[in-house]
């Protein structure tokens, strides 16, 4: 197990730093530095100062030195400023990270525990009309782009029935942190959406699955009630795949918070992230694909982990 | 009991196959002809179904010039978001432009980006993959890595940061596109190369002494077209998407030229959602149903070419 994970690490970790290398490398090739950013841009500097300004932050250093104390810093968790309004970039996405965690995880759960349920009734009536009807829906759902989704449920319940408001997190007038639950209701539910597609295909395939198998049979011919041998027998064994492939949905959910986040207003790191593209502002940019991708990263050896650990049949040395 | 008295339930099955039966000894079942796998598609309903909505769309893009009398950039002030009315199916945009024919030849931009980028990175990622596949060695190694260094961005994550490093043109979006959209074909055919490349009759055709380029393109390649095909089908269906939802945002193809995703472009404002039904529902349909119908078609593909996703 142990040199399963170092190996594992082994790959990942020069990956990683490969990334970093061509983030920063894009970062120094953008036009302009952090000393022309901090001038009068109406004024002509003086070049002399300009060197010694340059020279007293290190950025005189050759590329490999300045990449080194730039990795430095984003092992630290420094990450730099922002190029518009010179905020630290840590700062920053500490404010918008609670927004994208919340909205994140509502949309896990509920996506996953609708889909399981709708892959599995799916399985279980395989062939029937509402096998038919689920797999249908399941690809109208992946195939509506998200935004067009928000839009039409903005319209609907925000615009003409006025149950739900129009979008925004937190807004002055609520006294307490329950106030704002009817915002998240519609991001999460729109955010949902594709991932229950994908869920529920899952789901549905694992389940078939387990339930081809002769331990099913088994507890058919030991005359457990059909119940007990689809929901203990067949779900349980078919419930391991399905939650480690749950985990497999996390760039499809980063991905769909950053257009979700921007449909709502949602004031989270997605919504930075299209502001920040919008305003140039590389280094917030990369500093988040940056984040992402080690997130993604990470979250895939774990689940690597986790699979090994669970099922016996993986073998560990490839 | 005698073998005749059990009665069985008979299902519509039965029946269909009793109706096949009566029609065989009428004589009047000819042997199917033709591909295995186009039957197959062609009695897919869902399949079927999306290669009609399919080349509707796709036709009336192509043939825009045809079909709306109108340029779908020029201003007319003189017609500002115009409900829809007989001259102007769609209505028009709050310049004055024709909402029909900004969706046909919208249709035409957002097409090519998906279409064009899901070939050409299909084209890439085969190319690559059957060398890499067959030859292997530290090259190999190399591109399977940056392959999976791409493959660990978040899809729109990494073309809005290719977006904001390079910036936005038609081009632009369309090269992003390709880089990240190639490693999937690539791992795909490299994949299929490496078990095919064990096969008898390849073993057979090297002892023939036929070249490398010959027996992986010619012999092996073949063999894997089934499941890139239902690749392009589904990175048609991603890219379209994608497409729409930069452009959405005012980050993917320039407002200038008109594209799906452009046009909906103007549905970030509260009140265009609220009175002008017409600039974004329409768009916002066509988008879904010919998503939904490229994916319908490589779904059929799938059921068509995979001998493994039977029934």
């Amino acid at each position: 197990m142990l040199t399963f994970i170092v190996r594992r690490l082994l790959i990942m970790v020069p990956m990683a730093i490969g990334i970093s290398f061509v983030i920063y490398l894009a970062l120094d090739l953008s036009p302009g530095d952090a000393v022309t950013r901090m001038l009068n841009p109406e004024r002509t500097p003086d070049p002399a100062r300009l060197e010694e300004m340059r020279r007293a932050l290190g950025l005189d250093a050759p590329m490999p030195v300045r990449y080194w104390i730039w990795l430095t810093g984003v092992v630290r968790g420094d990450f730099g400023n922002t190029l518009t309004g010179g905020v630290p970039i840590s700062r920053l996405l500490l404010d918008r990270l609670p927004a994208t965690l919340e909205l994140s995880v509502v949309a896990l759960f509920l996506s996953s525990i609708v889909g399981v349920i709708l892959g599995t009734i799916s399985a279980l009536r395989r062939g029937t009309a509402t096998d038919s009807i689920l797999t249908v829906g399941g690809m109208i759902g992946v195939s509506i782009p998200e935004f067009f989704f928000g839009l039409v449920a903005i319209v609907v319940f925000a615009l003409h029935l006025q149950w739900l408001p129009v979008g925004g997190r937190l807004l002055p007038t609520y006294d307490s942190y329950w106030d704002h639950l009817p915002n998240i209701i519609m991001p999460a539910l729109v955010l949902s959406i594709m991932m229950t597609a994908g869920v529920m295909r899952y789901a549905r395939t694992a389940m078939l699955d387990a339930l081809s198998r002769e331990f099913i049979k088994t507890a058919r011919a030991k005359g457990l009630p059909e119940w007990r041998v689809n929901l203990l027998h067949g779900f349980r064994s078919a419930l391991t795949p399905v939650i480690v492939l749950i985990g497999f949905r996390l760039p499809i959910l980063i991905g769909g918070s950053v257009i979700v986040e921007e449909v709502f207003q949602w004031p989270g790191l997605g919504s930075l992230f299209v502001q920040s593209v919008r305003n140039k502002d590389l280094p917030v940019v990369m500093t988040i694909a940056l984040l992402t991708v080690i997130l993604v990263l990470v979250v895939s050896l774990i689940i690597d982990i986790l699979t090994a650990l669970i099922d016996p049949r993986v073998r560990l040395g490839t | 009991m005698a073998l005749s008295d059990i009665v069985r339930h008979r299902s519509h099955l039965d029946r269909r196959f009793d109706r096949i039966r009566a029609l065989e000894e009428a004589g009047q079942l000819t042997t199917p002809t033709g591909s295995r796998a186009l039957r197959k598609f062609m009695n897919n309903r869902l399949a079927v179904f999306g290669l009609i909505v399919f080349s509707v769309i796709f036709l009336a893009s192509v043939l825009a010039p045809l079909l709306t009398p109108w340029d779908p950039t020029r201003i007319n002030l003189r017609a500002i978001s115009q409900p829809p009315s007989w001259d102007h199916w769609l209505g028009t945009d709050k310049t004055g432009r024709d909402v029909f024919s900004r969706l046909l030849y919208g249709g035409r931009v957002s097409i090519l980006v998906g279409l064009g980028s899901a070939l050409a990175s299909a084209l890439i990622g085969v190319v690559i993959g059957c060398y890499m596949g067959y030859v292997g060695g530290w090259l190999d190694a190399i591109v399977m890595r940056i392959s999976e260094a791409i493959m660990a961005f978040p899809e729109i994550i990494l073309v809005l940061m290719l977006v904001s490093i390079v910036g936005q043109s038609l081009v632009n979006i369309m090269l992003i596109f390709i880089l990240g959209g190639w490693c999937g074909i690539y791992r795909l055919v490299r994949a299929q190369m490496m078990s095919l490349r064990e096969e008898e009759y390849v073993q057979a055709l090297r002892t023939f002494g036929l070249g490398r380029g010959l027996i992986t393109f010619k012999h092996i390649l073949p063999n894997t077209l089934g499941p890139v095909m239902v690749n392009i089908t589904l990175s048609t269906a991603a890219f379209i998407l994608q497409e729409a939802g930069l452009s959405f945002l005012g980050l993917g193809v320039p407002l200038s030229i008109p594209t799906w995703g452009n046009i909906l472009n103007v549905a970030q404002d509260l009140s265009v959602l609220q009175n002008n039904w017409w600039l974004w529902l329409p768009v916002g349909v066509v988008i879904s149903l010919f998503v939904l119908s490229v994916n319908f078609i490589g779904d059929g593909l799938r059921d068509a070419t995979d001998p493994t996703q039977q029934g």
